[in-house]
Formats: structure tokens, sequence, C-alpha cells
């Protein structure tokens, strides 16, 4: 097993360079008459998939997805949803199932929710809002595991529920009629109304629920329900008639048909795309990006390089550091591994500038974030070995030898291109870093939990939707450090003031008000040496030369397969 | 003959119960904990605690085992959420990823393992066997020279890279076939064979390889043997003495070869089946190992174990009844 990783991805490398010498070949640019939202209707979307596009459970309760996901947002419609538009406004949310985006009251502790008129399931059974609250409620059920884990932090009493199945009720959701909703929270989320994008904020009626029989045939609140779905083989989507545009303005969904195909290999996922013979023409990924050996053929096709959409979903590549291990609880020597970081050679590791840019922040550069640019320990592109001696001195090491943690292969960028170039810098310092690398099941087991953690080790963060919040509070909130598993504050940090910060800007439901509040966070913590942030990774995704409307999705960094055409 | 079979199944079952209890000494050997993949991220302690029940993972790994073996002799009960359901016997368990049984997931992926290797056994046999025959009557000469660079050659080309330059000239240049998707052999026969016509030459590069080399040896030895000069100082006529005589001499050791190998076909099939997304055994084996799925892993290696076992069963008798000189006790 461990071998076969190199295997696969030499051999995409191969197919991606031989390709290349083919200098592309056949594909055309996007043809036929122009995109118009009024008679995009028609045709057959085609997706090629490594995975699953709708995680290793169909089930709402169950989906972890960041402003509900692409392919589940075809079926599971959801109390609010990412706004369906190009551009910055694409980073904001918009209502989907509710008339409006929520109301705070009580210092945004609770939120009501208000349902449009006309929402019907697959069934034609009108959604009211007990639908709503037993869908939340379900995904409390230890059964249905794998859903975002705010809610059980968030609502009163979330704590302690294990879901509705043995007949109790949370009563932190309250339904006073079946159009309305109020959400009781513990404390202020500001946020709260991007939370609510997520499937867990789908209907799901009561009487169709067979707890984890129920993803079998979810029931579609959505522009599509399941024609026929086999788990991480194939899903078939077609037109919910109980659907309209009149009670739906988020999703045009245009095709009338959604074919999707799981299993394939990224390598021949790319290839038919870019030669998009017969139905490849129309057809997209929601899980593939191209490599850098594939990117290299794209660059020198400008027909192929029409059909890529290139976008940033809000994530950081860092080196994360456990301030419990010595000699990582000294902050000079943190400070030392920070100058000595070649961002310019880990850029290079990763396929260079076009797929990665380097990063002094840990939040995206992004607006929405709350960006602001900052260099705690400014060393240039590619480092200050002399800085970083100096300081190491100073904590009285002089030949200090380290272990640094990564994955076992490139996929995530934290396995050992990366590892080799922080190898690399770091000697230029004098450290000696020995490498230690993990099974893809086994990094993410021993790096969340506080007890195997080790002191240095590459990580990554993405957020699950486009604000500081969820960004920067699991990493280094001191009261989310989860000693027994699922722990995110690698540095296991914990300052009250900090966390009074957390609550403080959590209090502010307007996003734009937040946004300074968050990079000014994110600045403070920077100076502390942390992390070491290293780049934020590009994404390029082609799609089928028939396929249009691919507009950038600025939320999830791709197109949107609920905004996309054929015909 | 009774004797002997009743004797495999014994040491099948030896087997089996050896290897299950391996895979379990494996799973809890490494640190990777499943209940922290199921559970998604920013997972709490609490939430964990649950998972960790729910998947019985808070028992001692020898209790685990047991249940599983339990499962599998008399059935068990699991919790859906409102309802408890039963898995009979016998009962692999659930997988931890995807909740779904693991008998009806193997049995789900086998046809697309049974479809892609047999086609390819048929293929690898009769290429390898033909070219081999080539090879020795042409000792020496260009045809056998060209046959033993295509040796060479297949010998040395992983399956993920001979599949994949299939992919790219069939597919992407000359486009004479479709990018492979699997369609069941009961809905399209055509349509299974021609998807299926690059993952199996894929195998076939490489097993028939092994068959060419090994008929070549296998025939060039039984030609120079007493038996075979004595037919032809009796005037048998050459197609005769080849056919009949010198080929079934060759071609007994490959059937045990074919045994020997099926382990080994298992790994190449799998790789295959990756490369070309075909949704079998080899995938599942593939997904189930990354995502430490305990449940499936362990009814994949039953389910390996038993192929592997009744594979060389299977040859054992073939080879017994080819040559009448082995008696099976």
């Amino acid at each position: 097993m461990m071998r076969r990783v190199p295997a696969l991805l030499t051999a995409t490398t191969l197919l991606a360079a031989a390709t290349a010498c083919s200098g592309g070949g056949s594909a055309s640019s996007s043809a036929g008459t122009a995109f118009d939202p009024k008679s995009c209707q028609g045709g057959t979307l085609y997706i090629l998939n490594q995975t699953s596009a709708t995680d290793e459970h169909f089930d709402p309760a169950r989906i972890y997805t960041s402003g509900g996901g692409a392919v589940p947002s075809l079926v599971f419609r959801t109390l609010t949803t990412r706004k369906r538009v190009p551009g910055q406004a694409g980073t904001t949310v918009a209502p989907d199932l509710a008339t409006d985006t929520g109301t705070p009251s009580d210092d945004a502790r609770t939120w009501t929710y208000h349902l449009r008129d006309g929402l019907k399931f697959e069934d034609g059974t009108p959604i009211t809002a007990k639908d709503v609250k037993w869908g939340v409620e379900r995904s409390f059920a230890p059964e249905l595991s794998g859903g975002i884990p705010y809610l059980r932090d968030w609502l009163v009493g979330g704590t302690d529920y294990k879901g509705p199945y043995k007949g109790r009720e949370l009563d932190s959701i309250q339904t006073p009629d079946d159009k309305t909703i109020v959400f009781k929270l513990r404390k202020p989320e500001g946020d709260f109304p991007y939370v609510a994008t997520a499937t867990q904020f789908t209907p799901v009626p009561k009487a169709k629920d067979g707890g984890t029989a129920y993803e079998r045939h979810p029931i579609s609140s959505g522009p599509y329900k399941v024609q026929t779905h086999v788990q991480d083989k194939s899903l078939t989507l077609v037109r919910n008639p109980n659907w309209s545009r009149t009670v739906d303005d988020q999703r045009l969904a245009c095709p009338d048909r959604i074919e999707a195909t799981y299993g394939l290999s990224a390598a021949v996922i790319n290839q038919r795309l870019s030669t998009g013979a017969g139905k490849d023409a129309d057809a997209v990924t929601t899980d593939t990006d191209l490599s850098p050996a594939e990117l290299a053929r794209i660059s020198t096709d400008p027909t192929l390089k029409k059909r890529t959409v290139r976008g940033q979903f809000g994530y950081t590549n860092f080196i994360a550091f456990n301030t419990k291990v010595k000699p990582f609880d000294d902050v000079r020597v943190r400070e030392a591994i920070s100058y000595a970081v070649n961002r310019q050679a880990v850029v290079n590791a990763v396929g260079g500038s076009s797929l990665a840019k380097p990063a002094t922040t840990f939040l995206p550069d992004q607006a929405a974030f709350g960006y602001q640019p900052y260099d705690a320990f400014p060393a240039g592109p590619t480092g200050n070995p002399a800085k970083a001696k100096e300081l190491l001195a100073q904590a009285g090491h002089s030949n200090l030898t380290i272990t640094l943690a990564h994955r076992n292969n490139d996929a995530s960028q934290d396995g050992p291109a990366v590892a080799t170039a922080v190898q690399e810098a770091l000697k230029q310092a004098g450290v000696t870093v020995k490498l230690q690398a993990y099974d893809q099941a086994s990094y993410r087991s021993v790096q969340t939990k506080p007890s195997t953690e080790p002191g240095i080790f590459l990580a990554g963060w993405g957020a699950d939707w486009p604000t500081g919040g969820p960004f920067l509070a699991p990493i280094f909130d001191g009261r989310q450090i989860l000693q027994d598993g699922g722990n995110y504050n690698f540095a296991q940090y914990d300052d009250p003031k900090v966390n009074a910060e957390f609550d403080a800007i959590n209090k502010i439901s307007d996003p734009l008000q937040a946004r300074p509040r968050w990079g000014a966070l994110d600045a403070e913590l920077g100076r502390q040496a942390l992390t070491v942030p290293l780049f934020h990774p590009v994404y390029l995704r082609l799609y089928g030369k028939n396929v249009k409307n691919t507009y950038l999705d600025e939320w999830r960094g791709s197109y949107d397969v609920a905004m996309v055409s054929v015909k | 003959m009774t004797l002997y079979l009743l004797r495999r199944l014994g040491s099948l079952l030896v087997l089996l119960l050896v290897m299950t209890a391996i895979v379990y000494g494996i799973f809890y050997a490494i640190p990777a904990d499943p209940a922290v993949l199921v559970c998604g991220k920013g997972c709490d302690g609490g939430r964990l605690a649950s998972i960790h029940h729910e998947l019985g993972l808070d028992q001692p790994i020898t209790a685990q085992y047991w249940h599983f073996l339990e499962g599998l002799i008399v059935g068990r009960d699991y919790s859906s959420g409102p309802d408890v359901s039963h898995c009979a016997a016998p009962c692999l368990g659930y997988s931890f990823q995807t909740d779904l049984p693991v008998l009806s997931l193997i049995a789900q992926r086998l046809p697309v393992s049974l479809s892609l290797t047999t086609g390819a056994l048929v293929l690898w046999t009769v290429t390898g066997v033909a070219l081999g025959l080539v090879s020795a009557l042409r000792e020496r000469r260009l045809t056998d020279r060209l046959v033993t660079v295509f040796v060479l050659g297949g010998l040395g080309t992983p399956v993920f890279v001979s599949g994949l330059l299939l992919l790219m000239v069939f597919c992407g240049w000359l486009k004479w076939l479709d990018f492979p998707v699997y369609v069941p052999l009961t809905e399209d026969p055509v349509g299974w064979a021609r998807n299926l016509i690059l993952p199996w030459l894929t195998l076939t590069i490489l097993q028939s390889a092994i068959f060419t080399r090994l008929t070549r040896t296998g025939m060039l030895e039984t030609l120079s043997e007493d038996h075979i000069r004595t037919f032809r100082a009796y005037g048998l006529p050459e197609r005769r003495v080849i056919g009949r005589h010198a080929l079934r001499g060759a071609l007994t050791p490959l059937i045990s070869i074919n045994a020997v190998e099926f382990g080994a076909v298992l790994v190449n099939a799998m790789l295959t089946e990756t490369l070309f997304g075909l949704p079998g055994i080899g995938q599942l084996i593939v997904q189930s190992s990354n995502n430490v799925d305990l449940p499936v892993v362990a009814g994949l290696t039953l389910t390996a174990g038993l192929a592997v076992v009744l594979a060389n069963t299977a040859a054992d008798l073939l080879y017994a009844a080819v040559d009448r000189r082995v008696v099976l006790t």
C-alpha cells in the first residue's frame, strides 16, 4: 500500500508529460450560442470524479460542505445558501428556503427564520419549519456522524443532545408555527447565517427518515431528485417536478439530467476533459484539479486555457508547532524557523507560482476573511538563515536537531515535497531536520490528539465559510483544545485575552464590521509564531468544451454546478 | 480425494482465522483512529466517544475480533438510528465509512473484478502460449528475438504505465475507443467487452509475458526429451508431435503457475481497476485501506484468502486430471 501512491503519482505525471508532447490535439473552445439563463435548460451534464461528490453518505446530516457544496446543493436546499453570483459578492450569504438571511436578537444569541411560500419536497408534500428542525436534530445522532461540529457547541443543550430518535427534542430549536423556526444559541454567533448554508439545515420529513438508511433515497427539496445512487460508483439526478425557479432564485439548474461517475483516476479525468470526446464535452469535475505537469500542457494550448477556471478556496498550508513539546515551547526557536523558511522553494515544490501563493498571514488573502497583509518575520522570499542562527544562539541551540512530521504523499501538499524544501532551508540555518512520514489515515489521528501530536509538522486549514471566525477560532481559541482527538488548536494555545476577542467579534452580525477585527487578530496571533504560514494553494480546474456559464464561484474557488449549462 | 478435500477445508479455515487475526492485529498496532475519520473535522471528545461506542471501538481488540467471528457464525444486531437492524450470518459487519453491509459491498463489486480477471486470464493464456510456442519453434531466429523483446518489455512495464499508454493511444489520440466505463455483462454484453478491452490488454501484457517465457522454456525442455525423439523416429507428423505430445507436457506446469500467480494477479488487478476507474474489489481495497475501514478490510482479506486457496485447490485438481501420475492424498 505504501508503494502504491508514488507509483500512481508517477503514472499521473507520465500521462501528463506524454500528452504534453501530443500538443493537446482535438480540444476546441466553447462553441455554439451564447449562454442565456432563460433558455439554458436541457441536456445532460456529466460529472467525472475521483471520489463521491456527496461524501461517504448522501445524507444531509452527514455531509460536510462549505456553503452547501457542489452536488449536495442540487438536491438539498438549506435555510440560507451562498450567493450565486460572480465576483466578491459570491462570498456573501443569500436566503434559500428562508425569506432572509436571518434576524438576530439578544446580541446574536437568537436567530429567527421564516420560510418562503410554496416550498415542497419532491413528493409534493409542503416543507414546514418542523422538517427543518427534524433535519437539524437528527444531525446530532451519533449514528449520523460526519457533519459540521458547530451546532453541538453553539445550540443551547447541544453538547449533551444525542438526536431525536430516542424521542427527545432539542428545546433550543423552536417552531412556533409551520413557517417560523427559532434557534437559541449558548453564546453570540454573528456568523450563524453562514452556518445555515450547511446541509444540516436541510428539511427532512420525519415520516421518511430511516436513520442510516435515509441516504438510500434522501428526499429532495432542490431542483433535482435522486434516480439512482451507488455509493462510490455513480449518481444519476433527474428534475424534481416540485421545484421551480419561482421558489428558488439561487440555482439555475440548467441541465435536465446529471450523471456522475466516481472512482476515476485524476490523470484520466483531466485527459477526458481535455480530449472532450462524445459525452465528455458536456462534462465537469467537482474534485480534480490540474497537476503541475498537466498545467504545463494547458499553458501552451490556448483552447484548453480558455476551458480552465482558476480560483482560490480559502486555505492555508502551514508549519504547525506543538508548544508543549521542547524546543518549540521557546518562542525564539519558533521565530528562528519562521525566519529560516524559504517560501519560494516551498511554492516551487508544489508546482510553482501558478498553483500556490507564498503566505505570511494565516488568513487567506481574500477580503471576505478580513485579510490584512503583514509579515511578522520578514525574511524575503528565500528566508533569512543568518537571523535564524542568531535567534537559535540566543535560545542556546547551536546544533539543533528536530523531527518534522508530514504525510507520505503530496496529494494534500503536506507531503515529502514540501517537507524536503523545509528541511533544506533549515539546514542553511544550522538545524538538522529528520523527516517522519505518516500514512493518510494515521496522520490525521496523530496530529489531532494532543498526547500523540508531533512537535513540528506540516498542516493545512480551510474555511467552512469565508469569514475570519471559522479560520482562526478552531486553531487559536484555547477553549477549543480537545484532548481526546479532533483537536486543531495544534499549538495548544490558550490566552484569555484572545478568547475574549473571539467572543467580542462573534457578537458582530455585520460581516463588513467584523472583517477588520479578524484581520487585526490574525496579525496579533502571527507575531507569536504559533504557526509558520507557507502558502495559499490556487486551484485550476478544466471543464468540457460544451459547458457554459462556468464563472468563478468565489466562495468555493471553482465553477458552480448549479449554474452551468450544456445547452 | 475426499480426504484431500477435507484436509484442504481444514487448512482453509485455519488460514482464514490466522489471516483475519493478523488484520485485527495490524489494525490495533497502527496509530490511525477510524472514529476520527468518521466523526469529521472539529469533532469533540464526547462525540468521538459516542462514535467509538457505535463502532464498537471502545472494546478491547480481542472482543472486537470475537464479535467479528460471532457475526460470521450467528449474525449480529446494529443500531441504525430509529431501528435496530439484524445482519444475518455470515455477517461481515458494516463498513465504518459508508454503513453499508460488507458482504453486499463485496458482492456488488465481485462481478467487476471477475469480468476483468477472467477475460484477461483467457487472453493472457492464449497469447502467452501462442507466443511461447512460436518462440520455441523458431529458437534463436528473428521471431524468437522479437518475442523475447516483448517478454522483457511486458515484464518490465508496470500496469499503471502500460494502462496509461493504452488509454492515451486508443482513447486520447486514435479515438478508436471511448474511455472505459464499466457496463455489466447482463445489461450489454458488447458494451461490457468493448469497455474492458483496454483493462484486459493491460493485464495481458504483463501476465502473457510470464506465460510466454514459461511456455518457451517448457517446450524447449520437452522437445529435447527422449519420448519426443522416439515419436519423431517413428515418423509421427511434426504437427502431431508438437500439438499432442510436446505441448501437453509443456503446458501442465502452467496450471499451477496460474494458481501461484493468483496473488500477484490480484495486486495488478487492483492497480488496473484504480487506473481505469473500474468499481471492483481492487478499488474497494484501496479505499477501505486508506480509510482504516476495518470491517471491509477484514472482509476483503477473507474473500481474497478464500479465492487464493480455491484457486490453488482447483489447480491441484486440474493437475491431477491432466497428469495421471499425480495422486491427491
